[in-house]
This record gives C-alpha cells, sequence and structure tokens, in this order.
C-alpha cells in the first residue's frame, strides 16, 4: 500500500515532468498548426487573386486579339486618339543626297535592213544588235563657285572614249556661265543633246553628216542670260574643233600639227523662248560656228521648236514640232598618195529635219521626221529620210521605241526597223541643256 | 595677218557682248520688295500670308499640275534668276524640275544650301520614309514621302520653316514675318478645329488614290488607305495591277476612288464603276480646284471627300 502510495507521488512527479518536458513542444505544434492554418488562408487568397488576375489577363488578351482583328479589318489606319500635333524639330536640310550623282545609261538596239551594203543609206549593218551606248554620268558640285561631270562612254561602233568631261562656273557675277573641258558644244538644239537623250532612235543624218555626229569639243564657253522679261541666253565659244565624228585634218593633226588662235573653231549662238500661252511655247535659235584660217568652214544653223504642254489632268498629253537646218561652208584639202597636199577645194552643203512627236499619256508618244541631207565633201550625195517612231515607257527610267526609216536619194534605196532598249540606272539627268 | 584679224573678230564679239550686257543690265527691273519664288502654289500662298507686302511672290507650278511632272521651261529660269528667295516644299517633291532650273539661273543666292533657299519641310517628321532606295519599289523619295502639306498641322510647321527662311534673306522684316506667321498659325488653329468636325465622317472609309500622296492627310482623319493605281510610286498602272486592285477593293469594301486632279480619269472612273466606290476629285496643290489658297484648297479638298463619303454606298 505504501508503496503504491509511494508510486503515486513519483507518478504524479513522472507526469509533471513529462508535462513539463513536453508543454514547450505542445505550445509549439500549436503555434505551427496556426501559422499552418494562416499560410494556407493566405495561399488560398492568393490562389483567388492569381485566378482572379488570370481570369483579367484572359480577357485582357481576349480584348487584346478583339482589338487586333479590328485593327487588322481596318488595316491599321484608324487613329484610336487623335493624331498627336507635330512640335516641329529641324532638321538639317537636304543639299545633295546623291553626291556625287552616277549614272550608268544601257541603250542596246536590235535592227534590220533592206540593203546591207556600203553602198546603201543611212544604215550598211545589214540585220544585228548593238550597243549604241553604256554611258557613265557622273556629275557634283564642286565648291560653291564650280561643278563639274563627266561622261565616260563605250559604244558597239566607237569603243570607249570620254564623251565629255567638263568644269561649269556656278557663281559669276552678271548672268555669266563659264564652261570648259571636253563637252558638246552649244551648236543648234540637237547636236547637242545626248544619243539617248534624243526622241529617236537615232541621231538626225543631217546632224550626223554636217556636224559629224554630236558636237563634241575641247574649248571654252561663256553663256550669258539676259536680264529681261523673256529668256534670252547667248553663247560665246572657242574650240580645237567641233563634231565628234569629224575627220577633217585639223581635228585630227591641227594645221600641221599646231594652232593659232585664227585655226580655233569659234562659236556664237543666241537662243530664245516665249510662252504664247499658258500651254503652248517657242523656242528659237540661232547658231554661227567659224574657223577663221583662210575661211576653213562657217556652218550656220537655224532651230525652232513649237510645243503645246497642258497643265491639267491631261497633263502628260502635249505636241512638240521642232524643225533644225543647218548650212556647212568647208575647205578640204586635196593629198595625193603619198598624203601632201595638193589642192583644196571648197564644199557648200546644207541639211536639216523636223519631226513632231505626239504625247498620248503618260507612256505613250508616237512621232514623224523627215530628214534631208548632204554629204561634207565630195559628191552631193543627196539623203532623204523619213521615219516614223514609238515610244512607251513602262516608267521614268525605261523606255523601249520601235522606229521605221525609209532612207532615199543619190544611193539605192533602203528600208530599215530598230528596237531600241534604254534604261536608266541611278540619278540619271542631262538637265537643263537637255530638257 | 590672219592672226591679228582674229584677234579683232575675237576683241568685237567680246565689245559687243559686254555692250549688250550693260544696256539690258539697265533695263532689269527694280523692285522694293524681296522677289520670292515658290516651286509650288501652297509655298506661294504661305510665302504671302507670311510676308505680306515685304514679299513679291511668283509660282513655277499651277496647282492642276503633278509636282513629279513640272515641265522645265526657260521661262522659269528667268524668275529665278533674279529671285532673293525660292521656297520649295522639299523632300525631293521638286527632283523634276526645280534642280535642273537651279542649274541654269546662275543665282548663287538661292541654291540649296544658300540662305535664300528655302525648304519648307524642314520641321516636318517625314512618313513612309523608305528602307531601301531600290527603283523596285518604284520612283522612291529617299527623304519620305513629300506630300505632308495635305495635312494642316504641317502646314503649320511649313510657315514657321517660311517665316524664319524670309526673315534670314530679309532680316529688318523678321518682326513682320513672325507677327504674320503668328496671325497665319490662328487662322490655321481655328480652321483646323472645324475640319476635325468637318472630316468626321471620313474616319475608316476605305480609299484608293492614284498616287500614294494621301498618306498624312489620311493619318489626320482616318481615311484607311488600301491602295494606289500606280503600280508603285511613279509607275503607270499595268492591266495586271488594275486587276488586283479590283480585287483588293471588292474585298476590302473600299468606298472611294481619290483621283488627284493632275492624273487622268478614266482609271479612276473605271475602277469605280467595277467596284462600286464613288470618284472623288481632289487636289494635292493649292489651287488645283480653283481655290484662292491653301486653307480654301484643304477645305475644299475635305468637303469633296465629305461630300463623296455621304454619297457613297457602304
Amino acid at each position: 500500500m505504501r508503496g503504491s502510495r509511494d508510486r503515486g507521488p513519483r507518478r504524479t512527479a513522472l507526469c509533471l515532468g513529462l508535462l513539463l518536458a513536453c508543454a514547450p513542444a505542445a505550445t509549439a505544434a500549436a503555434a505551427d498548426d496556426a501559422e499552418v492554418a494562416r499560410l494556407r488562408a493566405e495561399l488560398a487568397a492568393t490562389r483567388g487573386a492569381l485566378t482572379s488576375t488570370q481570369d483579367e489577363l484572359q480577357a485582357t488578351r481576349n480584348a487584346l486579339a478583339a482589338l487586333e482583328r479590328r485593327v487588322d479589318g481596318l488595316q491599321a489606319a484608324v487613329p484610336a486618339t487623335p493624331v498627336p500635333t507635330p512640335q516641329g524639330t529641324a532638321r538639317l536640310a537636304p543639299v545633295n543626297v546623291d553626291n556625287p550623282a552616277i549614272s550608268f545609261v544601257v541603250d542596246v538596239t536590235g535592227a534590220s535592213a533592206t540593203h546591207a551594203s556600203d553602198g546603201a543609206i543611212g544604215f550598211p549593218d545589214g540585220t544585228g544588235f548593238a550597243l549604241r551606248t553604256g554611258e557613265l554620268f557622273i556629275s557634283a558640285p564642286i565648291d560653291p563657285f564650280l561643278r563639274g561631270y563627266a561622261s565616260l562612254s563605250g559604244s558597239s561602233s566607237q569603243g570607249f572614249d570620254i564623251e565629255e568631261a567638263a568644269l561649269v562656273t556656278t557663281a559669276l557675277p552678271w548672268n555669266l556661265t563659264v564652261k570648259g573641258g571636253r563637252f558638246f558644244a552649244d551648236v543648234g538644239r540637237f547636236p547637242h543633246w545626248h544619243d539617248e537623250a534624243l526622241p529617236f532612235v537615232d541621231r538626225p543624218p543631217s546632224i550626223d553628216r554636217l556636224i559629224g555626229g554630236e558636237s563634241k569639243a575641247e574649248g571654252a564657253e561663256v553663256s550669258w542670260l539676259a536680264p529681261l522679261e523673256q529668256y534670252v541666253d547667248i553663247t560665246g565659244g572657242v574650240y580645237n574643233t567641233v563634231g565628234a565624228e569629224n575627220t577633217d585634218g585639223v581635228n585630227r593633226n591641227g594645221f600641221f600639227g599646231r594652232r593659232s588662235f585664227n585655226e580655233l573653231t569659234y562659236l556664237v549662238h543666241p537662243h530664245g523662248y516665249l510662252d504664247l500661252t499658258d500651254t503652248w511655247n517657242t523656242e528659237i535659235g540661232a547658231t554661227w560656228l567659224a574657223s577663221p584660217q583662210a575661211g576653213e568652214r562657217t556652218l550656220y544653223a537655224l532651230d525652232f521648236t513649237l510645243r503645246h504642254q497642258p497643265g491639267t489632268s491631261g497633263f502628260y498629253q502635249g505636241l512638240v514640232w521642232g524643225t533644225e537646218w543647218l548650212w556647212n561652208n568647208q575647205r578640204f584639202a586635196e593629198r595625193d598618195d603619198t598624203g601632201l597636199i595638193v589642192d583644196h577645194s571648197r564644199f557648200q552643203r546644207q541639211g536639216g529635219y523636223s519631226y513632231l512627236e505626239a504625247f498620248f499619256g503618260r507612256r505613250y508618244s508616237a512621232g514623224l521626221r523627215l530628214d534631208y541631207s548632204e554629204a561634207l565633201q565630195g559628191l552631193v550625195d543627196r539623203e532623204r529620210m523619213a521615219s516614223l517612231f514609238v515610244t512607251w515607257m513602262p516608267s521614268e527610267f525605261h523606255r523601249l521605241r520601235l522606229q521605221v526609216d525609209d532612207a532615199w536619194g543619190d544611193q539605192p534605196s533602203n528600208q530599215r526597223v530598230t528596237l531600241q532598249w534604254t534604261a536608266f540606272i541611278g540619278s540619271h539627268s542631262h538637265g537643263f541643256s537637255q530638257r | 595677218m590672219a592672226s591679228r584679224s582674229a584677234s579683232r573678230l575675237a576683241r568685237r564679239l567680246a565689245g559687243l557682248l559686254l555692250a549688250a550686257g550693260a544696256f539690258l543690265g539697265s533695263v532689269s527691273p527694280a523692285s522694293a520688295a524681296l522677289r520670292v519664288v515658290a516651286s509650288l502654289p501652297d509655298e506661294a500662298d504661305l510665302a504671302r500670308q507670311i510676308g505680306g507686302d515685304r514679299v513679291e511672290v511668283t509660282t513655277i507650278a499651277e496647282g492642276t499640275q503633278d509636282p513629279h511632272k513640272v515641265p522645265v521651261k526657260p521661262s522659269f529660269v528667268v524668275k529665278l534668276n533674279r529671285a532673293d528667295a525660292l521656297v520649295v516644299q522639299g523632300l525631293g517633291l521638286e527632283h523634276a524640275f526645280v534642280p535642273a532650273l537651279l542649274e541654269a539661273a546662275r543665282n548663287p543666292k538661292i541654291l540649296a544650301g544658300a540662305p535664300g533657299y528655302i525648304d519648307a519641310s524642314l520641321y516636318v517628321t517625314p512618313l513612309d520614309v523608305p528602307t531601301s532606295q531600290s527603283r523596285e519599289q518604284g520612283e522612291l523619295h529617299p527623304l519620305g514621302n513629300p506630300h505632308f502639306n495635305l495635312d494642316p498641322e504641317q502646314a503649320k510647321l511649313m510657315a514657321r520653316a517660311i517665316a524664319e527662311g524670309l526673315a534670314r534673306v530679309d532680316p529688318a522684316g523678321a518682326a513682320s514675318y513672325q507677327e504674320n506667321l503668328a496671325r497665319f498659325t490662328a487662322v490655321l488653329e481655328r480652321k483646323i478645329q472645324e475640319w476635325q468636325q468637318l472630316a468626321a465622317p471620313l474616319r475608316g472609309v476605305k480609299a484608293v488614290s492614284y498616287h500614294e500622296d494621301m498618306v498624312y492627310l489620311a493619318r489626320r482623319y482616318g481615311l484607311v488607305m488600301v491602295g494606289t493605281i500606280e503600280v508603285k510610286p511613279g509607275v503607270p498602272a499595268t492591266p495586271a495591277h488594275v486587276e488586283e486592285l479590283v480585287e483588293t477593293m471588292k474585298r476590302e469594301g473600299v468606298r472611294l476612288v481619290i483621283r488627284e486632279v493632275a492624273y487622268e480619269a478614266g482609271l479612276a472612273d473605271s475602277l469605280a464603276e467595277r467596284t462600286g466606290a464613288r470618284v472623288v476629285t481632289v487636289s494635292t496643290l493649292a489651287g488645283g480646284l480653283g481655290t484662292a489658297g491653301y486653307v480654301e484648297s484643304i477645305q475644299a479638298d475635305l468637303e469633296a471627300l465629305v461630300a463623296a463619303v455621304q454619297g457613297a454606298p457602304r
């Protein structure tokens, strides 16, 4: 009994001890449960918030998709809010985005003539293809006083050549401009145009025969714009000689290999323009070109152009009538078999053309050209040519032209069909003079 | 002997030229006003508004013309030769005629970069700046779409550039130019508010135009431009492109064919007939619809567009 009484306190003590020992753990367990419950509640709340956010996100996505569909439907052009008013920040004013301006012209032809012989008029090559022009053109201002340009050209018939390399002043007083170097002298209208800029497949035969192709020259020109209400300019020039294919002795060798001032070629070319009405205008020019040495060469030329250029919805339509006549008086040396000059002969020859071109719209034009020419020397060798030409321009830099020529005269007649394909790579412009 | 005769000839020619120059120089008209040449009618009107009595403004192109294709007439050279200032719209819009005319005008005062060369695009932020200069994309304007004058908000910036340019050439008139600029800007502000109301029916309306020149106007007034009659800028329509455009217009429900007055009417009429859209003629330049100036031109364009929309089938 005593033993059981003794065990009682001990058990109590043991229990108390156990209780005391276990109390912190029990307290901790109770605290963990509370924390877990709190965290669980927080987790549930966060999950709820996440679900809500996901719902909101989905709703936003749906709205976004709907907006995108709507925007797609409207081709992204309807502003939801007013277009912001520009505040205006000054940009650097562009002076020249192409400095230097560089271009290359590809001008090829395929032609077929009925008579392929040297005796036939005009085009002895029969049927074949030709690179008429592959021309690299470079131009740029050089400084505030000068600009320069160069034209390097190659072709099937003439090989490679520097056609032009010239400097032009831009800031001289009294409306003066000076040009120097190798360039096309300011003769008439078409003689100083590049081949690919002409409205025809070929250069008019009268110019080819009397000038010698383009009016290529080495020398200097002074041009003056008169201070009048109407446009009048006068060009004065001095050159070695004029004409890309001029084969006289002066061009080849000078006068016995040297020149003095009176053996150079001089030019005066007044030229005027008049607006007849808002849509009709006219240009007229006269050229005097001479080499004074013993009356070596004198050439007179007159050119006249009448244009109709309507300014509204028929803007691309129009009409051009152009005509040019040249008289050439030139002395040629006659040489013996050894090349010695034995005599001189003088020849007065003339020629010219007249053409009418109608522009039917932005892409099409067609015209008719009549040409008469005589040989520069020797037999007169009259040549007459009628040409019909049709031009189609898929774009401003791409052109196809078909020309049919019928030539007759002192030589056997000939007919030719030519298809010309011309394209301009880069920034191509021959500027005001070949407008 | 021959050498002496050539020298005499050269002296006579030089003397003749000098005498003619002296005579003709003496007949050159004198004027107190600043001689301003504007490439386009919009710039001319703005220059008149801002320059007031201090300027005498002449214009090269007319409102009915395509600014990309203005003929290079020698009579324009005479105008430019005497100009104290040249105002251009800029961004290359006048590339077809201004550079060639400047080349012949012999007037260094107005060459690009000189004080007298006033570029109205100076403060404009261009749209459609091409990322490639390839001509496969047509005749691109490397600096961006230059038809910003159709957005009257941009006209405020044009006016600012012109006022500053005139002051550069004529510093004595700077205060007057600023005063006129403020007055013109106030007029524009008032009209811009009116035009927002007037043009409200245009918002969301689908349209095609002949050339890509409606981007600024479309952005301002909410027109939806779906295509152009040109294949690419500067490249005339081909039959295949027209067929494709007809399909696109039908599919998109295009309601307007905008025909700029400088371009041919036939294609626009044909497209409208085939698609049920309505043709509306607008002008991209001031005066093209017979209006007097810039404000009147925008008014006329918007009225024409709204009238067409309100009469167009939905």
